[in-house]
């Protein structure tokens, strides 16, 4: 527990970075974007914040590229985080379970927030989300 | 007797807030119409008529409300004309277990024009009304849906007995874990392989399967290697529920298609949607391959047309008696649906 304490403090940099996630596209654009997410990622050695705000609802191609970040920072001292921007996203994000691998966030200013926490939270991300999403569901 | 005629009313998905809830849905295999139907043929009333209405909450189409609701009463009206003195009404807004014989009793010892029965300070959506309230003349006319029950004086039938409102999905699913525990008189339709546990005939489980306890799995559905079913949770009848997919404190509709490897909880899905009960968001699962809907075959399909109502005819049409029903219990569809006669 010590080691992964270290380890996630090693890891927390000023300022992590946020990028928007790619629209679902078959365009070479699109592909491009998509690619541009990933190697971002691989080359990362801060916090990641993906933010899939202006997605109005995530398809199958999202679905997999979303589970490529997940892999792609799997083993690595790199802090996936991911902002639903709405409930839509959440739920889809639930169902596949891709929120019991990565933090899920409504905003981006809240997983910056949460970047900013403790070392003892951010040592246990899953159940400091899950806390945080219960207090804004008590407060609102 | 004096009630000639029993009017049903079935609500469209549209009368409650969430959209993919209707109460023509099944609940562990039952439909709340049939055990509507039931309560009323004890009564002794030899048909009764059926009708739904457009509401207003649909989405699509901007429904007038008054229109629905007139033509509702125009209905009612004509069958005031043709002689009818009293009607006992029933929108479906929730599962009562009530003694309609001790509902009529007290409207006629009361000699209230209009009566309608509550569960503390809700309505339970049953109400029995005099042909006096539907005179034109009258000024409660027109004015409410029970016309009248709400002015002071007329005393309402306080239901002290098992009533659950079944308005959303999330009282839906309340109603399921009741039955589900014994807490209610309706049970699964199945048979029960273990404490809390009721599997229909033809379910098909993979060995591995885990299912958890109180848990309804309807009939002829397919539940794949690594699926974990329950605690509270409700397949309705021809499912197919993929590879390591959980469904916890939820309800899978009939016909439903569940991609593997899911997390279903506290949701409802039906076909391609699932209804989250906590938000009350509700996702489309196509799009992303994680459910979809499984095309019936003609065959089933006219079987459960069939069930549980044999007879019926039009209003103002002459009787037919082998018409077919097109009554859809799994459907979401909000369109006006004509008076059908039921003979029971």
């Amino acid at each position: 527990m010590k080691n992964d304490t270290a380890r996630v403090s090693a890891n927390v940099l000023p300022f992590p970075s946020i990028l928007p996630f790619p629209a679902a596209s078959n365009t070479p654009v699109g592909r491009a974007l998509r690619r541009d997410l990933l190697n971002t990622l691989r080359a990362s050695r801060s916090a990641v914040i993906v933010d899939l705000s202006d997605r109005a609802t995530l398809n199958h191609d999202d679905i997999g590229l979303l589970l490529e970040c997940v892999a792609e920072v799997a083993g690595r001292d790199t802090q996936l985080l991911f902002v639903a921007g709405s409930r839509v996203n959440r739920v889809i994000l639930e169902v596949t379970r891709i929120s019991s691998l990565v933090p899920v966030f409504n905003s981006a200013k809240e997983a910056m927030a949460y970047q900013n926490s403790p070392e003892e939270v951010l040592a246990y991300p899953q159940i400091a989300a899950e806390r945080l999403a219960d207090k804004q569901r008590w407060s609102a | 007797m004096t009630i000639q005629e029993t009017q049903l009313r079935v609500p469209p998905v549209s009368e409650n807030p969430r959209p993919l809830y209707s109460s023509r849905m099944p609940i562990l295999g039952n439909d709340v119409l049939h055990s509507w139907t039931e309560r009323v043929r004890k009564l002794g009333v030899q048909s009764l008529w059926l009708t739904s209405a457009p509401d207003r909450d649909t989405n699509n189409d901007k429904i007038n409300t008054n229109e629905a609701e007139s033509t509702i009463w125009s209905g009612l009206r004509r069958f005031a004309r043709q002689g009818v003195e009293r009607f006992l009404m029933i929108t479906l807004k929730s599962y009562a277990e009530m003694d309609l014989a001790d509902l009529v009793r007290f409207h006629c010892e009361n000699r209230n024009p209009v009566t309608e029965a509550r569960d503390g300070r809700r309505q339970l959506g049953v109400c029995l009304l005099d042909h006096s309230v539907l005179d034109p003349s009258n000024a409660d006319h027109g004015k409410h849906e029970f016309p009248g029950a709400n002015d002071a004086g007329r005393v309402p039938y306080q239901f002290r007995g098992y009533a659950k409102r079944i308005l959303s999905a999330k009282e839906r699913q309340e109603l399921v874990g009741d039955a589900l525990t014994g807490a209610c008189a309706m049970r699964p339709f199945g048979k029960q392989i273990r404490e809390q546990v009721w599997i229909g005939e033809g379910v098909d489980l993979a060995e591995s399967v885990r299912v958890i306890g109180p848990t309804y799995i309807g009939e002829h559905t397919v539940v794949r290697a690594g699926v974990t079913i329950g605690p509270f949770a409700s397949v309705e009848r021809d499912c197919v529920v993929d590879c390591g997919t959980t469904v916890e404190r939820s309800t899978v509709l009939p016909y439903t298609y569940l991609a593997p490897g899911l997390l279903i909880r506290n949701g409802l899905v039906d076909g391609r949607y699932l209804e989250d009960l906590a938000g009350g968001a509700v996702v489309d699962l196509e799009p992303a391959g994680l459910g979809s809907r499984i095309e019936r075959p003609e065959s089933r399909r006219q079987a459960v047309r069939d069930t549980h109502i044999p007879r019926h005819d039009f209003l103002g049409a002459p009787a037919r008696a082998n018409a077919t029903l097109t009554w859809d219990f799994a459907s979401t569809s909000t369109a006006t649906q004509p008076w059908l006669r039921v003979q029971l």
